[in-house]
């Protein structure tokens, strides 16, 4: 790694910086020449652009914080922006999935319509997810953030449609309610510090009053949480996510949200330095909530897009355990620990980027392909998109934390360090952390659930109706953008020392300490006994399906293979609705949890006789969905009951409005004198 | 030779005769003669600028006197008139308060001013009435563009505030820089001219330029 940084050490850090903008800027505006042959080297661009700053990032992890740029435009009002370890690392996990999305893009948007306008959007859309990264200043930092909101909205609402337009609302709505939580916190910061950069507000936070931190970390985990989607804030990502096009889905669930983490541990761990211990406390404790929500919600979800989103609900919280054990850890003073946590969170925050971002993009093939979102219309996929499926696949087992792909490493580590808050010296350090481990636990098991399912449902068994009938695979850019993105699963996976050589920096600028080594290819983790070699795993799981298959061909003896019909009870035939659904799937998970759930079914039964011959029989089920129902909606209808009181002082009389100016008027004649 | 300003208080007097053209035009009807009282308070704005300038001998007072006399009690007026015949109305509808309340109400707004600026400002210092006036006189603009329905009327209601914030910024500094009250001047020409094009077309397309039959434009 530093050899190679060698190479281009002669070369200004800030040019990569430049490279980088201009690609993505010239990009956005070819996008607008109203000529069809240009349009094709959009993405091209896009791809070097991410070249450009993923070396950037490189540059970040290794060397001091550095100003990049800065241009003052009064004497409080200046961009600025500056890398550290920690916006370094961000910036790799946004450029490896803006290199893959940009290639899958080429082909996915071949047909599309609306071209030049989704081109100009998503380039603006990358270059504000760096800028809010970069960011140096509150003022820089808060543009970056607003324009990131905006675009992405444009974005959600692309498809012109009444759904689309009621998900961008929803989106609008909640990014807002997040942003004034952001703003207000600021605000807090520059009131407090009177200062403006965020290298200066660090230095000077220790003078806050204690009050205000705590208020500070409330507002950051609100106003952050919301882009994130925490449990109960997550209303949108659901909503959101499958209306927008599926390469945009998959940028905001791969690394949008991330800026969400960004902020929380810029703020509340970098700049605020050490809290109490109760931070981490509720950050492990709306970790573990929202991951087991987060899945148990994708387990009843029958759209493969919002089931793609509740999965990132989960993931946020999987990745929340790391940070929130982290800042434990870091109040405690156990600044090893701290590291190994938080590199935990960061790995997460790596890998989620990563097959969420495969996820959607097979989930966008499977959409281009079949017309249709519904998993209960698919079936039998992948004879007809082998890639695909196998793409797909390999998505599904990251996410479910199998080795020996990478979403194993970074769940492995969360697990080490949950379980090793019994090394922290209070009770309830000692207790909430390993129960976190348990949540974790629950929620590894219940996404493998759901992932079979997805996986099986949509690709395995028979057609299940005419949208599968002629379906092709995707274009071979498509399906390269996925490989690559599959690639990277495996080899996060099976060379994690590579992997935590990247995020350790970035850990080490928040806690002072590395707490993993590697040593080709085994991590230890420092100040424990725990180890781990994935290229072992892989090694032993070979080896042991090798022999088993030897094993089974010795005892049983060479068989012949005979093909004939499924078993099927006597009835003529076999149809395809005779497969097991999705919803008969994961029937069981919904009567265990039917608490959670609140499950509600409506069995119509009309007879010819009865009770001996049905003539029709209609089934309807559906869960509750609890937050939308009992947190949102209640809220909507008081705040438009107020709404409609409001509403009678605009009465549309000139007459009145003029009453108003001069009641004002009066008022503070009389009052202000 | 200058005292006969002070001894009589002339300048109470202009004022006070600002003040009172202002509430005269609670109990008009005619807007022909809601015209002729405009043009009566901006004679006597005008005359008190002169006046001014004469005690204090600022030539750029000359010159806002003689601009205020030129577009506040010629022009305008004439503009006015003209709006008025083309759009062939000559009273103003019934308003939405009687005359007698609308003329109490005036009164009480008055007196709120008195009350709330007992101590006044006195920048500069010739006249502890005029600030008072001035403030008094902006209300009942207001006021009069808030109980008439025509929009004519209601234009005038606006100059009438305008008269006043003219005289508040007089009474306090001295009046502002040429190049600004020029500006303030130009602008509410245009302002009139606008408004009188907009009343001909309301007029025009809704048969009616009364702006209570234009709740329907609210979103």
């Amino acid at each position: 790694m530093l050899y190679s940084l060698r190479i281009f050490s002669k070369i200004d850090p800030e040019n990569f910086l430049y490279i980088g903008v201009l690609f993505f800027l010239s990009g956005a505006v070819i996008s607008l020449v109203p000529i069809q042959k240009v349009k094709n080297y959009i993405y091209i661009l896009s791809v070097l652009g991410s070249i450009g700053f993923a070396l950037l990032s490189l540059y970040l992890l290794f060397t001091l914080p550095l100003n990049l740029f800065s241009l003052p435009i009064s004497s409080i009002f200046e961009f600025s922006f500056r890398g550290d370890a920690i916006s370094g690392f961000f910036v790799l996990a946004i450029s490896i999935l803006t290199l893959a999305v940009s290639i899958y893009s080429i082909g996915y948007t071949k047909e599309m319509g609306g071209k030049g306008l989704m081109g100009f959007l998503f380039n603006i859309f990358i270059l504000s997810m760096y800028a809010v990264v970069l960011s140096g200043n509150i003022v820089t930092f808060i543009m970056s953030w607003e324009t990131m909101s905006i675009v992405s909205y444009f974005l959600v609402t692309f498809d012109r449609d009444e759904k689309s337009a009621k998900a961008g609302l929803v989106y609008a709505v909640m990014t807002q309610i997040g942003t004034a939580f952001i703003i207000a916190l600021f605000l807090i910061l520059y009131k407090q510090t009177a200062s403006m950069n965020f290298s200066d507000i660090k230095t000077l936070s220790t003078q806050i009053p204690e009050n205000i931190r705590h208020l500070i970390f409330i507002f950051s985990i609100i106003g952050f949480g919301t882009k994130a989607g925490i449990i109960p804030l997550h209303t949108w990502l659901p909503i959101a996510h499958p209306a927008a096009p599926s390469n945009i889905s998959s940028l905001m669930s791969g690394v949008m949200i991330k800026t969400g983490i960004y902020g929380i541990i810029r703020i509340c761990m970098d700049i605020l330095g050490q809290g109490p211990e109760w931070w981490g406390i509720s950050v492990i404790v709306i970790g573990a909530v929202s991951s087991i929500i987060g899945v148990m919600y994708a387990l009843m979800e029958h759209d493969l897009k919002r089931l793609l989103a509740y999965h990132s609900v989960e993931n946020i919280g999987i990745i929340l355990l790391g940070i929130g054990a982290s800042m434990m850890f870091k109040s405690h003073g156990l600044y090893t620990l701290s590291s190994i946590a938080l590199i935990a969170g960061l790995y997460h925050v790596l890998n989620h980027g990563i097959f969420k971002g495969l996820l959607f993009l097979g989930a966008g093939s499977v959409m281009h392909a079949t017309h249709t979102k519904n998993m209960e219309d698919m079936g039998g996929l992948l004879k007809e998109m082998p890639y695909t499926g196998l793409f797909f696949l390999v998505g599904s087992v990251s996410i479910c934390a199998l080795p020996p792909f990478n979403g194993f490493v970074s769940e492995w580590l969360t697990y080490q360090s949950l379980l090793l808050g019994f090394k922290s010296p209070s009770v309830v350090s000692k207790i909430i952390p390993p129960l976190g481990g348990a949540a974790l636990a629950l929620t590894g098991a219940l996404a493998a659930a759901c992932f079979v399912k997805a996986f099986g449902i949509s690709f395995l068994g028979m057609p299940r109706s005419k949208h599968v009938e002629d379906v092709k695979e995707s274009s071979p850019l498509m399906i390269a953008g996925m490989g690559v993105l599959a690639l990277l699963c495996l080899v996060f996976g099976i060379f994690p020392g590579f992997a935590v050589n990247l995020i350790a920096p970035a850990s080490f600028a928040v806690t002072g300490s590395y707490g993993i080594t590697s040593n080709s290819g085994f991590l230890y983790l420092t100040e424990t006994s725990a180890g781990l070699s994935p290229m072992t795993i892989l090694f032993t799981v070979v080896i042991m399906s090798i022999a088993t298959i030897l094993f089974i061909r010795r005892l049983g003896g060479k068989r012949k293979i005979v093909y004939g019909d499924s078993w099927d009870c006597g009835i003529p035939a076999l149809t395809p609705r005779m497969q097991y659904t999705a919803t008969a799937f994961t029937k069981p998970i919904r009567m265990i949890f039917k608490r959670i759930y609140l499950p509600r079914r409506e069995l119509k039964v009309s007879y010819i006789v009865k009770p001996f011959f049905v003539k029709s029989i209609k089934y309807s089920g559906e869960i509750t969905p609890f937050f939308e129902r009992y947190i949102y909606e209640p809220v909507t209808v008081f705040t438009h009951k107020i709404a409609g009181k409001v509403r009678l002082l605009q009465s549309g009389s000139l007459h009145l409005y003029l009453g108003y100016i001069l009641i004002t008027l009066i008022l503070l004649l009389i009052f202000g004198s | 030779m200058k005292n006969w300003i002070q001894v009589f208080s002339v300048i109470d007097f202009i004022s006070v005769g600002i003040l009172l053209t202002a509430i005269a035009m609670n109990a008009l009807k005619r807007i022909e003669s809601c015209i002729k009282d405009y043009t009566f308070n901006s004679l006597l704005l005008s005359l008190l600028i002169a006046i001014v300038a004469f005690m204090v001998e600022e030539t750029h007072l000359y010159i806002a006197s003689i601009v205020t006399l030129l577009s506040k009690g010629l022009l305008i007026p004439m503009f006015l008139r003209k709006i008025v015949r083309q759009m062939k109305v000559t009273h103003d509808a019934e308003p939405y308060i009687s005359n007698a309340l609308s003329l109490t109400i005036s009164g009480i707004l008055v007196a709120v001013v008195y009350a709330s600026l007992k101590e006044g400002i006195f920048v500069t210092g010739f006249s502890k009435n005029v600030l008072q006036i001035s403030i008094a006189v902006i209300l009942i603009g207001l006021f009069i563009m808030i109980t008439r329905r025509k929009a004519v009327t209601q234009v005038i209601g606006l100059l009438f505030m305008e008269n006043g914030l003219f005289l508040a910024g007089f009474s306090l500094t001295f009046g502002m820089p040429t190049i600004i009250e020029l500006g303030v001047l130009f602008d509410m020409l245009m302002g009139v001219i606008i408004l009188g094009i907009f009343a001909v077309q309301i007029k025009r397309y809704f048969a009616s330029a009364d702006l209570d039959k234009l709740t329907i434009l609210k979103g």
